[in-house]
């Protein structure tokens, strides 16, 4: 199956290249992630309870990032297994800069098996998007955090507090759409 | 095939359901006729720790007409919709869409409301509901509220209903259903779920197009309005030509999905058929 998409974020793309190389960063993100564990300085053993509405599944696995090119380009090597069927994959994520957005581009190519192959094979595609847009949502919302905690020095209280304001609305909004 | 160990429970009063459900939150599922979450289970990738079982509570399966609306309850069964001669008089889009689902085991225990709080991307009822400008009553243990159709899919298997809210009854207005309605669907020759289904609701004023309705299922993550389709029909008259140039417009700006039995483009261009087929019949 292949696997692709764009997403915008509104936010530099250093921070969030370095968003997407950060284990706590990554947790947070990645949607039902309850556990990720670097295992090497790029691997990492996750396990994660995915899925969309009533369906949901525990996986276990190991994810790898290679070819990482700081801030434009790294891959992403996942293998896991859990009760519902198995999943392997990689997938290129390309960021580029475009009128002070960061475009992240990602392409991939994953292998289902097992039951959720079996009864699921419809809704698998749109399912592995739905998790790409939530994960991507939050990395909007972590990447934008770290760039709110360091202001530059000239704001003031109440800017700083309308900032933070507008940053919790937007997380929150972006949240529900 | 069997499922994980879970606890049931048969509350007899919608009240007593929705304090259980409060209680329990994600931890437990309401089970109306069990058509999707039941198989779900059984290949364990639903595992609730506790069934809330609403097949015992009085009152929640009925078909009414009631101040310029048809009431329906959202434990009617599917098959109740499809045989009723009165829907079929006054809303023959319901039953149309009633019929075409799965096979007569299923819609025999299946019900509305469980089939729309389930939102499957393919499911028939969200197309009609669509078309239909349907409203959904939701109730939870802080009272009721109603969520308008095109509120309510909210993406794959997601809808607007609240942790704690039971989807209570289905609201269609009947103002417009002296329109011509039309459901056509391709089913997936295994499941029966559609490929494509396309729901219409159109009423006409001397011969022109005054109001149309237009869902579709199957397509995308979820059942959605077909407004370029809509828009473009407005207050046009209603021939061959139009409805063609209108239909094309069927699958704009959805992502659509794709899987073994149906590539996007595929699906693409049996939207954009069906569509005009449906549109045609309501129009005849």
């Amino acid at each position: 199956m292949k696997l692709e998409g764009t997403h915008e974020l509104r936010a530099p793309r250093e921070r969030v290249f370095a968003a997407l190389l950060d284990r706590e960063v990554l947790m947070r993100c990645i949607p039902g992630c309850e556990r990720l564990e670097q295992t090497g300085e790029h691997t990492f053993a996750a396990t994660l309870r995915a899925g969309v509405g009533a369906i949901k599944g525990v996986f276990q696995g190991n994810v790898r990032l290679e070819d990482i090119r700081a801030p434009d380009h790294y891959r992403i090597v996942v293998d896991g297994k859990g009760q519902p069927g198995f999943l392997k994959g990689t997938g290129d994520l390309d960021l580029t800069e475009r009128d002070g957005l960061t475009v992240i581009k990602y392409t991939g190519d994953a292998q289902v098996g097992g039951t959720i192959a079996g009864v699921g094979q419809r809704m698998i595609q749109g399912a592995a998007k739905m998790m790409a847009a939530q994960f991507f949502t939050a990395l909007e919302a972590e990447a934008q955090a770290a760039h709110e905690e360091q202001p530059p020095p000239q704001h003031n209280f109440f800017r700083l507090a309308l900032r933070w304001l507008s940053g919790r609305l937007r997380r929150i909004f972006n949240r529900q759409a | 095939m069997i499922p994980t160990q879970f606890d049931y429970v048969a509350p007899t009063t919608l009240a007593e359901a929705v304090s259980l459900l409060a209680e329990h939150k994600d931890d437990a599922k309401i089970l109306a006729g069990g058509h999707s979450l039941i198989p779900a289970m059984k290949l364990r990738l639903a595992q609730p720790q506790l069934l809330i079982d609403i097949g015992r509570i009085k009152d929640l399966s009925y078909v009414r007409e009631e101040a310029g609306h048809l009431r329906i309850g959202a434990m009617t069964t599917h098959y109740e919709l499809e045989s009723s001669a009165r829907v079929r008089e006054i809303c023959p889009l319901l039953s149309a869409c009633a019929g075409s689902i799965g096979d007569v085991q299923v819609r025999n225990r299946g019900t509305i409301g469980g089939s729309l709080a389930h939102a499957d991307p393919a499911a028939d009822w969200p197309a009609a509901i669509l078309a239909l400008d349907a409203e959904l009553v939701a109730t939870s243990a802080s009272g009721e509220r109603t969520i308008k159709a095109t509120d309510f899919f909210v993406d794959m298997l997601t809808t607007a209903l609240a942790p704690g809210e039971i989807l209570r009854e289905i609201r269609v207005p009947l103002a417009q259903t002296h329109a011509s309605q039309a459901y056509f669907k391709l089913p997936h020759p295994a499941s029966g779920f559609a490929v494509v289904g396309v729901a219409v609701n159109l009423t006409r004023q001397n011969g022109a197009c005054s109001a149309i309705g237009v869902g579709i299922t199957g397509v995308a993550v979820k059942a959605y309005r077909a407004t370029g389709v809509e828009q473009s029909l407005n207050g046009q008259t209603l021939d061959e030509q139009t409805i063609g140039a209108a239909a094309l417009h069927a699958a704009d700006g959805v992502e659509i999905n794709a899987d073994l039995f149906a590539s996007a483009d595929y699906r693409r261009h049996l939207a954009q058929v069906y569509t005009r087929r449906a549109i045609m019949a309501a129009a005849k």
